[in-house]
């Protein structure tokens, strides 16, 4: 029976750039910043690490393919670098695999940081890429906007509730964000901004406007994992530790059978299931602390709150407007802004999540400091609400 | 030049036009300016960016091939896209024939249509022969208005409702109007000239030897459908050989506009609906010469009447700036989510691209329906690979289950709307839609299929071409 990997791993170091237009570096830069700031943060000698997990989503994009751009850019010599992609997922995917080398006594230290530089495109929006496959072949080549604003429709239909009553409860989400954003050094958005601003922009893909839709951006976040023991004897007396690391990915179900209504994602929902037994959390509403989900549209945050089991299904919009995930709520969400501030450099926004958390469980948040903070989790959402990949990660501390 | 008794004729008729109808009257004021001479009266199909002769003649052929496939598919355009790929081989895949169904391509005239299918009478097969046509043309020439795009298909076969009774064709190197490779657009000659010459050099000979073949004289004739090289040759004919009747063609011109090789044989759809039992109806095409055919109605001919209904359907095409980027007239500068690739690759179109471009999907072992197929079964009630059992979605109904209008991604024409439909039968699809309704696309709404083009490499010069989502019924002219 697999007792999961609760506990035996500890993050001893992480690192984040600051994320943006990033006209300044290049992929290799960003690695090497957050890199930086991770090593100092552990305190240990780079020689130290044994393997590493880089994670960037698109290769044809300045970073390119295999372990070779992180392994050349941060120098490190005959380590085991193993490229990951997994969509919206590879910063969690890239944590995953180096917790799991750690957890299963492999290598003492391990890498995993994500990295992506999306501002060279030379616009907005993710880049689109066709290779002639099955799929070109017929599958219609719809944005990220596109494919998530089909939560929206489906989920009022669904719960029977106004197109405009929804977009009120999705401007929070993002009015929210932006408010937090604010507090955030790092985040690429920090102005706040209003509600009648969000509600009355330009339209991307109905009914998401441009508030509803995160930014993209350059960016880069690295963690350093251990054993609780080798954290403890680098003098972390109560490290930050991985209480569990899940995922689930799409079988063509819910795109091909036709028993999915579309107002929810069945593979958030497992996932979530997956990552709170395996860091024994049974009542998630009264025990994590705050949460920083793929919010990659104000739809997709809403929809996500009742996927994680933080709203009942249909209350997400009523939650929402009531400010149970706003800062000062019962359970604060996207305390640094998300990726509605953050931007999504794909590769990075896992680890950038995890950065966050990992903060906030010591303390270090300054001013977005929620108090104390004894489990948070992480969530991506990688592909689209049709064909998906969740990865739901909890953080808490060892003691 | 022969007469016929045999009953061998036409069995039945499809048609075929786009959604979008420019107003010629606006058209023109947009172009007052020029002072250029232009038609004001009347409407011009306009195909959606995604459609083109290839598509356009599947639509048409769509309803001709119900149960029993063809000994032959014809396909006929001056606008076909590919040059050394027969579109009628892949109009075969798209309608879903067998393989062992004959194919070819004709082209090079505007009578290449009824050409073939005058060989198919003559030779008594059960053939489908489908027109298409999607012709470049030039702002500022009248044939930019006076064209139109669309298609129109005709099956023939022995028992037929409308009996070939006789036939006769002349070959006539008149140029009217041509077109080259170093000329695609339209190339007219005056007028004047060439309806002297086509009334009196091609047309009267032709259509009087056709009569004297059927056995009747001019003036028993009660419908015409003739496509004329420019206005005014049908009145002059008709004259000449005193059987003043209506020229159904003239109907076509007006509110779809000259749809080429498609022209003659959609004027005849119109006209035998409109024709009695035991009327004679006469059929010419022109260009490079002349084909003229009569026909005797010996019943109601399938698929008649739902051309007509046709024509009266549509959506006023309001912008004319949207016309000229829709025609390829105006290339904007959509900007760098415009470049992207659309590349396609012969290895998979050899594996897959039948099932692709006939919308084949499979039903597993308890009767779901997935697209596309796949070894192991999408159902979850389902753990083991199984062969699929071929089922086409393309000719069934379904409903939108979720929908955006995208306006991020590049689409030639914005927005992009997309999203999933249900069939009735289990599959589950992404579409893209088109002909987008005023109030736009909704959940629940009903949708058909319809054959369009997926994407296309405007550098390397190809195209691939998969169905899409189009409401289930289209707004009747003037209600849009």
């Amino acid at each position: 029976m697999a007792t999961g990997i609760r506990d035996k791993v500890a993050i001893i170091g992480m690192g984040c750039t600051r994320f943006g237009e990033r006209w300044d570096v290049g992929a290799d830069g960003l690695m090497v910043e957050a890199f930086l700031e991770a090593l100092a943060d552990a305190g240990i000698e780079r020689a130290r690490i044994e393997a590493a997990w880089v994670g960037n989503a698109l290769d044809d994009i300045n970073v390119g393919n295999s372990a070779l751009p992180a392994a050349h850019a941060l120098r490190l010599s005959t380590v085991p670098v193993t490229r990951v992609e997994n969509m919206c997922a590879t910063g969690t995917e890239a944590l995953r695999g180096a917790a799991y080398a750690v957890a299963s006594g492999a290598v003492d230290i391990a890498l995993a940081i994500g990295v992506e530089k999306l501002k060279d495109t030379g616009y907005g929006g993710l880049p689109l890429r066709t290779k002639g496959m099955q799929n070109d072949l017929w599958m219609p080549y719809g944005s990220a906007p596109g494919t998530f604003a089909q939560l929206a429709g489906a989920y009022a239909a669904r719960h029977g509730i106004a197109v405009g009553d929804l977009k009120r409860a999705m401007a929070h989400v993002s009015w929210k964000s932006h408010q937090n954003g604010a507090l955030s050094p790092k985040a690429h958005l920090r102005g706040a901004v209003d509600m009648e601003k969000i509600l009355n922009a330009p339209l991307i893909a109905d009914p998401l406007g441009l508030f509803d839709c995160c930014g993209v951006s350059d960016g880069a976040a690295a963690a350093i994992v251990t054993t609780p023991e080798i954290a403890r004897a680098l003098g972390k007396a109560d490290p930050v530790t991985i209480k569990a690391i899940q995922l689930s990915a799409s079988n063509g179900w819910e795109m091909q059978f036709g028993a999915w209504d579309g107002a929810s994602v069945p593979n958030t929902r497992a996932a979530a299931a997956r990552a709170y037994a395996e860091a024994g959390i049974r009542d998630p509403r009264a025990e994590l602390d705050m949460t920083e989900v793929h919010d990659c549209f104000s739809i997709t945050e809403l929809v996500i709150m009742e996927d994680l089991g933080l709203s009942d299904d249909g209350r997400a919009p009523a939650d929402i407007l009531d400010g149970r995930f706003d800062s000062g709520g019962a359970i604060p969400c996207q305390l640094d802004g998300g990726l509605k501030c953050f931007g999504h450099p794909v590769g990075a926004s896992g680890l950038r999540m995890a950065y966050e958390v990992y903060t906030q469980l010591q303390g270090r948040a300054g001013e977005r400091q929620r108090g104390k903070v004894d489990f948070g989790l992480t969530h991506n959402l990688g592909g689209s609400p049709f064909n998906s990949v969740a990865a739901v990660a909890i953080l808490g501390r060892l003691n | 030049m022969s007469g016929l008794t045999q009953s061998f004729g036409i069995a039945a008729l499809g048609g075929y036009v786009p959604l979008l109808r420019l107003d010629r009257k606006a058209a023109a004021r947009e172009l007052a300016w020029s002072g250029l001479p232009m038609p004001r009266t009347g409407t011009r199909a306009v195909a959606d960016w995604d459609e083109d002769a290839l598509t356009m003649a599947v639509e048409a052929a769509r309803l001709l091939c119900p149960e029993s496939a063809p000994d032959a598919l014809r396909f006929a355009s001056t606008s076909a896209y590919f040059t050394d790929r027969a579109q009628s081989g892949m109009a075969l895949d798209a309608l879903a024939m067998p393989r062992t169904v004959r194919t070819s391509d004709a082209a090079n005239s505007r009578r290449a249509a009824t050409s073939a299918m005058l060989d198919a009478l003559l030779g008594r097969r059960d053939e489908i022969v489908t027109a298409g046509e999607k012709r470049p043309t030039q702002p500022g020439s009248a044939a930019q208005l006076a064209f139109g795009d669309g298609a129109a298909a005709v099956r023939t076969g022995p028992d037929a409702p409308a009996r070939l009774a006789g036939y006769a064709s002349l070959s006539h190197d008149l140029v009217d109007r041509y077109a080259s490779r170093d000329h695609p657009f339209t190339y007219a000659y005056e007028e004047r000239f060439v309806r002297d010459v086509a009334v009196a050099e091609v047309l009267v000979p032709v259509v009087r030897a056709a009569c004297v073949a059927a056995g009747i004289a001019p003036g028993q004739l009660a419908h015409a459908a003739v496509h004329e090289p420019v206005g005014g040759c049908w009145r002059a004919v008709a004259k000449a050989l005193d059987c003043g009747i209506p020229n159904h063609c003239e109907a076509v011109s007006e509110m779809a506009g000259d749809l080429g090789t498609a022209h003659a044989l959609y004027g005849l759809g119109l006209a035998l609906d409109t024709a009695e039992v035991g009327e004679f109806v006469l059929l010419v095409s022109f260009g490079s010469g002349a084909d003229a055919m009569v026909f005797e109605v010996t019943s109601p001919v399938p698929g008649a009447s739902a051309m007509a209904a046709a024509l009266k359907e549509g959506q006023v095409l309001a912008s004319y700036s949207r016309f000229l980027s829709l025609t390829g007239s105006l290339e904007l500068d959509w900007g760098m989510r415009a470049e992207f690739e659309q590349k396609a690759q012969a290895t998979v179109l050899e594996r897959v691209g039948r099932d692709m471009i006939g919308f084949i999907g499979g039903r597993d072992s308890t009767g779901n329906v997935q697209f596309p197929k796949s070894a192991f079964p999408v159902n979850p009630a389902l753990s083991e690979v199984e062969m699929m059992e071929d089922v086409r979605l393309a000719d069934l109904e379904a409903r939108i289950v979720s929908i955006t209008a995208d306006r991020l991604n590049f689409s030639p024409d914005p927005p992009f709307d997309f999203g999933l439909v249900q069939f009735k039968n289990g599959a589950r699809v992404l579409m893209e839609m088109v002909n987008r309704p005023a109030e736009g696309f909704r959940v629940g709404d009903r949708v058909r299929m319809r054959l369009r083009i997926k994407a296309q490499n405007r550098r390397l010069g190809f195209r691939t071409y998969f169905w899409k989502a189009a409401p289930l019924m289209r707004p009747v002219l003037g209600d849009a």
